[in-house]
């Protein structure tokens, strides 16, 4: 859409033949409207409203943004398909909610890049805001394109339509770029759009993909990635926030007049999670483990309730039953400070074993909707070798528990194609999942659970032990599909449910892709594909064309081994974690040994804390001091096959709250 | 008591639905911390209605809603605590206070006044139609009901509508009118739209149309119209 011709109306006809309008016209309670402004910043979410109202690092990030002097931070969402197809036949352009500026209007348009199949709705934003989609064809009146969030350590994809992104934790490195920003814009620009990128990749955290050149061996893989610019180091490392007491929290958030995914207070009581769950992307990147006091929570929680209106709490974090303080933050919230209100507090994520049953328990006293365990994998061999240390012996006391205690619904989480997975620990999925439904016969001498069997295909992510790891192919992972099928034919009370094995696919293509794929997502945009991530619109056939037109190969990216050697696309963007740990975690997953928490224990060697200066914060005990060790040394360190892991943890209770 | 108050649905939200505005009002209440009651029993819910339903994109300044509060508060109070808690598309025109046994808000609405503002050029048409109306003694149109077995139901426009103000200016036809409302139900505004392209065949488009209650009110035993509130703005 071309800035010349562009409406910025929502007209009537427009609003009321669409599905749920309200997406589209803001004036919620505690939105910030900023008529007049020196930086206008659209934290664009390239999903829908009330996947983005959801979302923890943009309230976060509006609240913190709004807070400076001079400078206003909007909303942005992309429209679903039924509205984009009005805009573009009436030339309206997408805006910000609040003061409904077109994006290409703004100063700065942020994107979060929470998963891969939203990439080309970025490229959609930015079109339907009159933004130039390719970066290098901007002009020098244009907004700067920014990207953040858990995808950034691997934002190569993306590398032709972004302008620069924010490595790690946003709420001090933003602030930072938004003053710099402002500077620059008030010194008049000097420079040039250039100029600007020079400033803010001085500050930490910052990368400018333009500032590096990305060379390829002859058999596809990089080269080679050198920074064209004395500014550009080497190496961005992510900004990570020291100590959580100090940054500012939100306690005046949006809130929405219509449903929102999660539809709550989010209350985040701790960031990381240091398990080391050798598939997971966010237990890498966002280490160390940094906990909010349990008096700073509550006064937090006091102050949401009052201002929101909302009457539940959900304790937000990775995993929240290995909160130090869990016990005591319950009781002061239920027992004291909301004991005479209708106010619920909720998990969203529960690592269940006899201690949290109590927990659930507690959160939970009434009705008794699903609890929802994720053992990831069937068999014990095959959960070692992901490291997710629980045991069947944990799941059984778990469920027991839960059945006992009255609740009959379970949902478990399993994923298939994982490396080194082979047909006996697919088939352990269904064998554990009968075991889980015998156990309610078991336990109340009566049938009627009702198991629900949720798998998901793995996806290998940057910044994981399993990084070098090829995905299932399309192939395997339907015949792996059909295996499970069989397994749970004719068992009555087990509700298999199976992920779409074409999307996965996709989302491995990007998740490990380098700068080469954005000829794929440009085009694959400009072919009507948005919203990939969403069953109605994701065409794949149409990916297979646009990969093979622009001669690129999806198997050498998703499905391909990776060399020991190889350099990754994604190593001069990092959350500091060593390459040497991950590989060291990569091998002892083929030996299905064990690499325990950290958290409580010894520095297990992943470089972190070293490398960015930070620690581990947990008030169970002292707070240990910042390792002084170099990064060989921590290597080395890496603790024996430990079993702490496997007497501590237990299961992940996801959606302990009832509907 | 029960606490009755007058208030808007401006322009800036005239599109998120009946539910979503009534769940925004109850949110306000807690944020305003006023003392209001719960049902009894195992799901409790606030006890706290509205007048009469607005159909999504209806802008409205006469919605009407009634909360029973465990403990009295003055009405100037607890409407000045509100102002403070609702979104900036809400505001609080009256409030009064009446006790618990009075008769519910929703049952005493007699009718509303709208106005409807939809592009339109013809002048001789439409004042032909408009004068059409107003002589007519019934106007039957067949109206969606999606919740019978037919789906449809037809209607006497003029049951509803007696009456019609036109004026037209600047390419657009501003149309007031009053809307009877019976325990047994009322029409939609838009509908009076669709019953005029049907019956004068004018092509007026119903999709543009700008559609504004200007007032809801009750009816005495005369026809007389009596205001919803006795407190004073």
């Amino acid at each position: 859409m071309t800035k010349r011709d562009y409406k910025k109306e929502f007209t009537i006809d427009m609003l009321s033949a669409v599905e749920k309008p309200a997406r589209y016209t803001g004036g919620e309670f505690g939105s910030v409207v900023k008529e007049r402004a020196d930086v206008r910043i659209a934290l664009a979410f390239p999903d829908v409203y009330e996947v983005g109202m959801s979302y923890l690092g943009f309230k976060i990030l509006y609240h913190i943004l709004n807070r400076m002097e001079g400078v206003a931070a909007e909303r942005t969402y992309a429209p679903w398909v039924d509205m984009e197809k009005l805009m573009r036949e009436r030339s309206v352009v997408l805006t910000t909610l609040e003061t409904k500026q077109a994006l290409a209007e703004c100063d700065l348009v942020g994107f979060t890049l929470q998963y891969e199949l939203s990439y080309t709705n970025i490229l959609n934003m930015l079109d339907l805001g009159g933004v130039t989609v390719l970066a290098k064809d901007r002009a020098e009146d244009e907004p700067f394109v920014i990207v953040g969030g858990p995808c950034v350590f691997n934002p190569e994809p993306l590398a032709d339509f972004f302008d620069l992104a924010v490595i790690g934790e946003g709420e001090e490195a933003l602030p930072e770029l938004v003053t710099v920003y402002k500077n620059w814009k008030a010194a008049g620009r000097v420079g040039g759009r250039t100029g600007f990128l020079q400033a803010a990749a001085r500050v930490n955290g910052i990368y400018v993909p333009s500032f590096y050149d990305v060379t390829y061996q002859e058999d596809g893989t990089v080269q080679a990635v050198t920074p064209n610019q004395k500014v550009a180091q080497p190496v961005i490392y992510k900004r990570v926030v020291r100590d959580m007491a100090t940054v500012d929290y939100p306690t005046d958030p949006i809130v929405p007049f219509m449903s929102i995914v999660h539809d709550r207070i989010m209350l985040e009581v701790f960031r990381g999670c240091s398990r080391g769950c050798r598939f997971c992307n966010a237990g890498m990147v966002y280490r160390p483990v940094r906990e909010r006091k349990p008096e700073q929570l509550r006064q937090l929680a006091r102050q949401l309730v009052d201002n929101t209106g909302y009457d539940e709490i959900s304790l937000f974090s990775l995993s929240t039953a290995d909160y130090s303080c869990l016990d005591p933050l319950l009781d002061g919230l239920l027992k004291e400070d909301f004991k005479d209100e209708r106010v619920s507090v909720s998990l969203p994520s529960l690592r269940i074993d006899s201690f949290c049953i109590d927990v659930a328990q507690k959160v939970n006293s009434v009705r008794k909707s699903g609890l929802t365990f994720a053992p990831e994998a069937g068999s014990q061999r095959m959960r070692d070798v992901i490291n997710k240390g629980v045991t069947e012996e944990n799941l059984m006391d778990a469920v027991s528990a839960a059945f006992t205690n009255g609740w009959k619904k379970v949902k478990l989480y399993f994923m298939i194609g994982l490396p080194y997975e082979t047909d006996a620990d697919v088939l352990a999925i269904a064998t554990l999942a009968k075991k889980v439904l015998y156990k309610y016969k078991e336990v109340t001498g009566k049938g009627g659970a009702m198991i629900t069997v949720s798998v998901a295909n793995f996806v290998p992510k940057p910044y994981t032990a399993f990084q070098w790891a090829a995905q299932d192919s399309l192939t395997e992972i339907k015949r792996k599909d059909m295996l499970l099928k069989e397994a749970f034919s004719r068992v009555r009370g087990i509700n298999y449910q199976y992920h779409e094995s074409k999307v996965s696919v996709l989302e491995g293509v990007f998740a490990r892709g380098d700068r080469r794929l954005g000829a794929a997502l440009y085009k694959a945009w400009q072919q009507g594909e948005r919203f990939d991530g969403w069953d109605e619109c994701f065409k794949f056939d149409l990916w297979q064309q646009v990969f093979a037109d622009c001669g690129l190969d999806p198997h050498f990216y998703a499905d391909r081994v990776r060399g020991e050697q190889e350099l990754f696309p994604w190593e001069h963007v990092s959350p500091g974690v060593a390459k040497a740990f991950l590989a060291n975690e990569y091998r002892k997953a083929k030996l299905a040994q064990l690499t325990h928490d950290c958290r409580h224990g010894d520095c297990t060697g992943c470089n972190v804390c070293q490398q960015l200066g930070v620690n581990v914060v947990d008030y169970t005990g002292q707070m240990p001091a910042v390792a002084s060790s170099t990064l060989s040394a921590a290597a080395e360190k890496v603790a024996p096959a430990a079993t702490a892991a496997a007497t501590t943890a237990a299961l992940t209770a996801k959606e302990v709250q009832p509907q | 008591m029960k606490l009755r108050l007058q208030i808007t649905k401006d322009r800036s939200i005239r599109f998120i639905s009946h539910l979503e505005y009534a769940r925004t009002l109850m949110r306000a209440v807690l944020r305003a911390k006023l003392p209001v009651a719960y049902s009894e029993g195992f799901n409790p819910h606030m006890k706290l209605s509205l007048a009469s339903a607005l159909g999504v994109g209806v802008v409205s300044q006469a919605e009407f809603v009634e909360m029973e509060l465990k403990e009295p508060v003055p009405p100037a109070e607890a409407a000045q605590r509100l102002r403070k808690a609702l979104p900036a598309g809400i505001k609080v025109l009256t409030a009064d206070a009446v006790d618990d046994h009075a008769p519910a808000l929703m049952s005493v609405a007699g009718g509303a006044t709208y106005q409807v503002v939809i592009p339109a050029t013809d002048a001789d048409q439409i004042s032909q139609a408009v004068g059409a109306f107003n002589a007519a003694a019934s106007l039957p149109f067949t109206k969606k009901a999606p919740k019978t077995k037919a789906g449809v139901k037809e209607i006497d426009v003029k049951f509803y509508i007696p009456h019609l103000e036109a004026e037209l200016f600047g390419g657009k036809l501003v149309l007031r009118f009053d809307c009877r409302i019976t325990p047994a139900g009322s029409m939609k505004a838009v509908d009076l739209v669709n019953a005029l392209n049907k019956q004068y065949g004018l092509a007026l488009p119903v999709e543009l149309a700008d559609i504004e209650r200007l007032d809801l009110y009750r009816v005495d035993d005369l026809g007389r119209h009596e205001p919803m509130l006795a407190g004073a703005r």
